[in-house]
């Protein structure tokens, strides 16, 4: 007999999310039939946005998440240089790289140690304590010797995580957040104490990522080669690409592509629509580019349960995240499943946290690191870039010198978005739906497949729909914001 | 529990806070009496009688106040604070329980009573509430009241829980708005503003209360005035650069700040910096002048127990964007006032 499963509220996510699936039994399994990641939140940000003095929204959009801010500060500055018709100094976009690297890494570490291994350690006897008591207790868990170094590898991914924090604030002036990015460039100058202070932080941190992240990684695929073959999902990969190599954007540390049934191809922009047949907005808000999206909400909308609208790329499904990353750029071709997204991150933290080594020697202390130029009357732009958790692009309209329209696609309303015009379930849904569930009263599956995606929600708004007490719409800051 | 197993496994020393004690206490002028108190706190802690239970909600949040507490270290770091000084019973970000699991971690703490609740994000309140829930059935609204009932104290983590912040910014189409207002005046909100704020406004204030049994002196607007008593300007490094070039032109009677009289839009303040050269940014819309916080000394971004962060805003070249203030954004936008680098004129 069916079971629906409700998990409310999904902790270890940026946020809130509220998974709901249907268990049934197929074949002799046990296992999810149909899922809800219902997520949304209206909280007007491209509303707040509009009729702003255009550079304001750098420091705006961070707000928009506290997880990857600095990728929300990248793609605006991205935005407006483009509706400018400017060119970054070369010391801000190499400057700008450093902040993003520090801000991946950090997040890597984060979501591998803090919000991920906890689906798969056991901590009894090691850590008899909140927050890591009570806990979600599966028989497969890591436990004993290997559990309490993993536990101890978690500790000391909160000092690294920090450092990552502390080298990326040497250029951007604090973090999480950064102030320093701006269209054109960054306005901290570049000098040679900055360069080797982050250099030494980068080395120590460059050290723990190869070191002892790849191998807690590597630890967890050898016990649980089972989730390389769980919550494969829909097997489409998009990647925006990151880390431009040159001012004009065009060479990138991570390839702009996609693989789409089982082919590479290249992004279009012009391909990329958002649906709502099943997201709380009116019907003229669909199917249309975010170049010129509507987002009229329409709360009491029949059949449809998210405040995330769908976006597709021509119509299809599409993954984001470090693995569509890596696959894009042909760094990691072994397979898609949860436990590949895991790998995947941890070998792209490495390899960004070495790609950095050489951008800081790239730098030219001292040399200019930003490049004015007036807000201009009139302007459109779109700044694409990838969170860590995925593809996220902004799309912005100036008129009399403000904004007139501001339009974000996060990554996790690629990855969390519901069903779409053609009745097609977004990323994440799809990944949950047959995967195996051995204990309803403790399905730890569903917590692995959502973690593996690193939802990033951070919001953390459930809306309620106005007028209608029982029924919930969650927010999804990313996609709602 | 096996106290030493887990200090070996977290590889922390239960040491560090009550060392940091010492560091609030000159920091608040106390004596050590204060510290001796918070010292019997942490030795509890460390035999397993529990540490001061903590309930972290988030409402209209963006998790940027959590992240900034995970870089905590001039007092404590957060591993110390999690394993021997706080009992963390719910954090959205941290739990290892989720869903009802969660759920029921929460209400054991309420009833229990006598924790402290830290709010991060804003409570919106339109359609009474019911754009934010905590989780099914429970709105924000309700749930921040709920909780508050049986704390012993309540915290708002950030800039958005103590005055709105960027969740209410125009049009504010959720009726957003602050912890105490919510609460209403039955109830001291200790606010602890920024956007994101500065982890050691958070864990000072803890390690006061901690220490003392009582609040820390709060100002008007509800923040610890050893954080926040005095403004960014007036404790800037660069404020001798703007002595030297707008003193003419400042008159401080009566208390006013520079900003008073000279507001950024003032076409007769010289243009005399352009973005990325450093130095005093008064000219380029710095918000200094009106911020109450002491990010120019205290800095962000910590690497030790007891040192000055690596950079803060102005340093960076970034105005002060005023983030601590009620009045942040709306009131402190446009964030860089002239058009661009201007020329002395």
């Amino acid at each position: 007999m069916a079971t629906t499963l409700t998990i409310a509220p999904m902790t270890r996510v940026e946020g809130h999310l509220d998974v709901e699936v249907t268990v049934d039994t197929i074949g002799g399994t046990q296992q999810v039939t149909d899922a809800k990641c219902t997520g949304a939140m209206f909280r007007g940000f491209e509303r707040i946005l509009t009729g702003r003095d255009p550079r304001d929204a750098v420091l705006m959009t961070q707000r928009i998440c506290g997880v990857c801010p600095i990728s929300h500060g990248m793609a605006s500055s991205l935005a407006l240089e483009n509706a400018f018709v400017l060119t970054p100094a070369e010391n801000g976009r190499i400057v700008r790289n450093l902040v993003l690297g520090a801000n991946y890494i950090q997040s890597h570490i984060l979501h591998f140690y803090h919000l991920v291994a906890p689906d798969y350690i056991n901590t009894d006897g090691i850590l008899d304590m909140s927050p890591w008591r009570p806990h979600m207790a599966a028989p497969d868990m890591i436990t004993g010797t290997t559990a309490t170094a993993l536990v101890g590898n978690y500790v000391k991914a909160l000092d690294m995580r920090r450092k990552a924090h502390q080298m990326g604030a040497i250029f951007a002036g604090h973090m999480p957040s950064a102030v320093s990015f701006v269209p054109g460039g960054t306005t901290k100058p570049v000098t040679a104490t900055d360069v080797t202070a982050f250099r030494t932080l980068l080395t120590e941190l460059r050290s723990f990522v190869s070191n002892v992240m790849l191998a807690d990684g590597e630890a967890l695929l050898g016990v649980f080669p089972n989730y390389a073959k769980i919550g494969k999902g829909c097997g489409n990969l998009l990647a925006y690409g990151v880390f431009d190599l040159n001012s004009a954007g065009t060479a990138k540390l991570f390839a702009r592509g996609r693989y789409t049934n089982g082919t590479l191809g290249t992004v279009d922009t012009t391909q990329i629509r958002e649906y709502v047949s099943h997201s709380w907005y009116t019907a003229s808000s669909g199917n249309l580019s975010p170049a010129n999206g509507v987002t009229e909400p329409a709360a009491d909308k029949a059949g449809a349960y998210s405040w995330v609208k769908a976006p597709r790329y021509g119509s299809v499904v599409h993954e984001v995240g470090p693995l569509a990353r890596m696959w894009v750029n042909g760094d990691y071709r072994y397979g898609i499943s949860a436990m590949d997204r895991i790998v995947a991150r941890a070998l792209e933290a490495e390899k960004v946290s070495n790609a950095m080594d050489g951008w800081l020697n790239e730098l030219v202390p001292g040399a200019s690191t930003y490049t004015y130029k007036a807000t201009p009357t009139t302007g459109t732009g779109i700044g694409l870039t990838e969170a860590p958790r995925g593809a996220l692009g902004h799309w912005i309209q100036i008129g009399a010198s403000k904004l007139t329209q501001y339009q974000i696609v996060s990554p996790t309303g690629w990855n969390a978005s519901p069903l779409d015009d053609s009745g097609q379930h977004g990323a994440m849904e799809q990944a949950l739906i047959s995967t195996p569930v051995k204990d309803l009263q403790n399905p730890i599956e569903l917590l692995r497949v959502v973690h593996s995606f690193d939802p990033c929600l951070s919001c953390s708004v459930h809306l309620v729909r106005p007028g209608k007490k029982a029924e919930i719409c969650r927010v999804d800051v990313a996609a709602g914001v | 529990m096996d106290t030493n197993k887990v200090m070996t496994a977290m590889g922390v020393s239960r040491r560090d806070f009550i060392r940091a004690t010492s560091a609030i206490g000159a920091a608040f002028g106390l004596d050590m009496t204060g510290v001796t108190k918070f010292t019997s706190k942490a030795e509890a802690k460390e035999t397993a009688a529990g540490g001061l239970p903590v309930l972290w909600l988030q409402a209209q949040a963006c998790s940027g106040c959590s992240v900034s507490l995970l870089n905590s270290i001039y007092y404590a770091t957060i591993a110390d604070l999690a394993v021997n000084t706080l009992d963390i019973n719910f954090h959205s970000n941290l739990s290892a329980a989720t869903g009802n699991l969660a759920v029921s971690a929460i209400e054991k703490t309420y009833r229990q009573g006598g924790y402290a609740l830290v709010v991060e994000g804003a409570i919106p309140t339109a359609a009474n509430g019911e754009y934010c829930t905590l989780w099914p059935g429970l709105t924000a609204l309700k749930g921040v009241k709920r909780y508050a009932e049986r704390a012993s104290v309540v915290i708002a983590a950030g800039t958005c829980a103590s005055y709105g912040g960027l969740s209410a910014a125009a049009p504010n189409l959720t009726g957003a708005t602050s912890v105490s207002q919510v609460l209403g005046s039955g109830y001291t909100v200790v606010n602890i503003p920024g956007c994101p704020m500065h982890p050691d406004w958070m864990v000072g204030t803890i390690a006061y209360i901690l220490a003392n049994g009582t609040l820390p002196a709060l100002d008007a607007q509800g923040r610890p005035t050893v954080f926040y008593g005095k403004t960014v300007h007036e404790q800037c490094p660069y404020l001798p650069e703007f002595t030297t070039k707008y003193s003419k032109r400042i008159n401080h009677a009566g208390g006013r700040s520079c900003l008073d009289c000279h507001s950024r839009t003032d076409s007769s303040v010289p243009q005399s910096r352009a973005l990325g050269i450093g130095g005093c940014l008064f000219a380029l819309g710095c918000n200094g002048g009106q911020t109450h916080c002491d990010c120019s000394v205290r800095k962000w971004n910590s690497g030790a127990v007891g040192t000055p962060g690596v950079n803060w805003c102005v340093e960076a070249g970034g105005p002060c964007n005023g983030c601590t203030e009620p009045n942040f954004p709306d009131g402190m936008a446009p964030f860089y006032s002239l058009n661009g680098p201007g020329v002395d004129n």
